[in-house]
């Protein structure tokens, strides 16, 4: 058997496993870890590893320079490439053409995780969000000044809430350096004594979010000062951002909206305001001006013209009673004078005589008895009309 | 020589006068000479609206 070199060995097993099919052009799932990025040459080292087992991973500066995401520890990705071996040390490894984040699953599982972690921890609470300022003063803005969102927020604020100051802050809103971007535009717009802020950023569902799932800037809008608006973006999935903020809004206008009223229910309510101001000062004056003619009218009965007047009345009323009183009293008199008169002329002898019957006296007294007179006697008799003398012949 | 006061402190005195007013408690001259602040207040914030122009200010992140 001939004897060979270990360069011998190693090329030939270079040349074994370069012509196998099943090696080349392969796709490995794994994460990436003792990432090495080799500025000098532009080379990137790495090993790429599951739960049971790893292999040395070399992405050379050619393809490294067509990475359109930026590798690091711990991140699931799917690496494409072929297997060889590096003569120098005997290692095979995969050389990687081309690296692609891993499905959504482990992102989606990891943001889940946050959430849990986040609402455990009362980030999320609603006893935490806070009402917005019905007039807000000063507006903050935190987003990429480039972008549309701010542009957006600007627009509908001049419109409709012309009174007030925005402060537009620039904040990176994607890639690795967003979330402290964001999270020092937070800190910055609340020092800058804006008493309400929208933080967020435009455009579709396809962009990038990352920034606004993340735990420092859930926490930056948690401790903001001032109420904090999320507009994010994204309709599907609220970010934790939405989650932690006082108020989501759909879009960054939608979020402007929110912030402030409209300058026509302004004016309506100043009309209003003034209304309502006006009607208590009415009523204001007519109650003291009905006050004071009570006043007035108690004052004026106690005048002394108004007091002989009233002495007047009473003398007056005073007489008409008296005068009646007099008046009653002369008839009930007269009445009684009148009753009087005729039982006396009802007991007139006169009245006796006119039946028929008549008096006889002796000289001037009525005689009732024959015993006081004598026979041969004369007497007078009196008839109804005229008299007589008569002699008494015989009594008995 | 008159001080400049936001849109929103003239519009917020003018409801505190209204709510002041709305008491009816007081004193006829006080109740007038509110009535006369509140008018030139609502005045002041017609004026304020029509005449505003919103303020921006960039802040482009950079320190201090």
């Amino acid at each position: 058997m001939p004897v060979i070199t270990v360069s011998q060995i190693n090329k030939y097993i270079g040349f074994v496993l370069k012509g196998d099919k099943n090696l080349r052009g392969i796709m490995i799932k794994g994460e990436i870890s003792n990432f090495v990025d080799h500025y000098r040459s532009g080379h990137l080292y790495f090993t790429l590893k599951d739960s049971e087992s790893a292999i040395r991973a070399v992405m050379f500066a050619s393809a490294a320079s067509r990475l359109k995401i930026e590798l690091e520890d711990g991140m699931s990705v799917i690496v494409s490439g072929s297997v060889g071996v590096y003569e120098k040390t005997g290692e095979y490894q995969i050389y990687v053409n081309d690296v692609l984040p891993d499905g959504a699953g482990a992102a989606s599982a990891a943001l889940e995780q946050l959430k849990r972690k986040l609402a455990k921890e009362g980030i999320f609470d609603e006893a935490h969000k806070r009402p917005l300022p019905s007039l807000p003063k000063k507006i903050g803005v935190v987003t990429s000044l480039t972008g549309a969102a701010v542009r957006d927020v600007i627009n509908v604020l001049t419109r409709r809430y012309p009174v007030c100051e925005v402060y537009a802050m620039n904040a990176l809103v994607q890639g690795a350096g967003a979330p402290d971007s964001v999270c020092r535009g937070i800190l910055r717009a609340e020092s800058a004594g804006c008493d309400v802020i929208i933080v967020g950023r435009g455009g579709g569902s396809s962009e990038d979010l990352s920034a606004f799932n993340t735990e420092k800037v859930a926490y930056a809008v948690y401790n903001c000062k001032v109420p904090v608006i999320s507009a994010v973006g994204h309709e599907v999935d609220f970010t934790v951002c939405d989650l932690a903020a006082d108020l989501r809004a759909p879009t960054p206008s939608a979020a402007a909206e929110l912030a402030a009223p409209s300058i026509e229910s302004l004016y309506e309510r100043i009309d209003m305001l003034e209304g309502r101001a006006g009607s208590s000062a009415m009523s204001a004056v007519k109650s003291c001006m009905e006050r004071f003619s009570a006043l007035d009218a108690r004052l004026a009965a106690q005048s002394p013209e108004n007091r002989f007047r009233v002495n007047k009345e009473k003398l007056a009323n005073l007489e008409g009673r008296l005068k009646t009183a007099a008046l009653r009293c002369i008839e009930s008199r007269n009445a009684a004078l009148e009753r009087n008169i005729a039982g006396l002329e009802a007991m007139s002898p006169l009245k006796v005589l006119s039946r028929g019957y008549s008096l006889a006296y002796s000289g001037s007294e009525l005689i009732k008895d024959s015993e006081k007179i004598q026979s041969g006697e004369r007497i007078e008799l009196r008839f109804a009309k005229g008299g007589a003398s008569a002699e008494i012949i015989e009594k008995w | 020589m008159e001080k400049k006061v936001s849109f929103e402190d003239n519009l917020k005195r003018l409801g505190e006068i209204v709510s002041e007013l709305e008491k009816g408690e007081l004193p006829l001259e006080k109740s007038v000479e509110l009535y006369s602040e509140g008018v030139k207040l609502s005045a002041a914030c017609r004026k304020q609206l029509d005449e505003a122009q919103i303020k921006i200010t960039e802040d482009n992140g950079s320190e201090k």
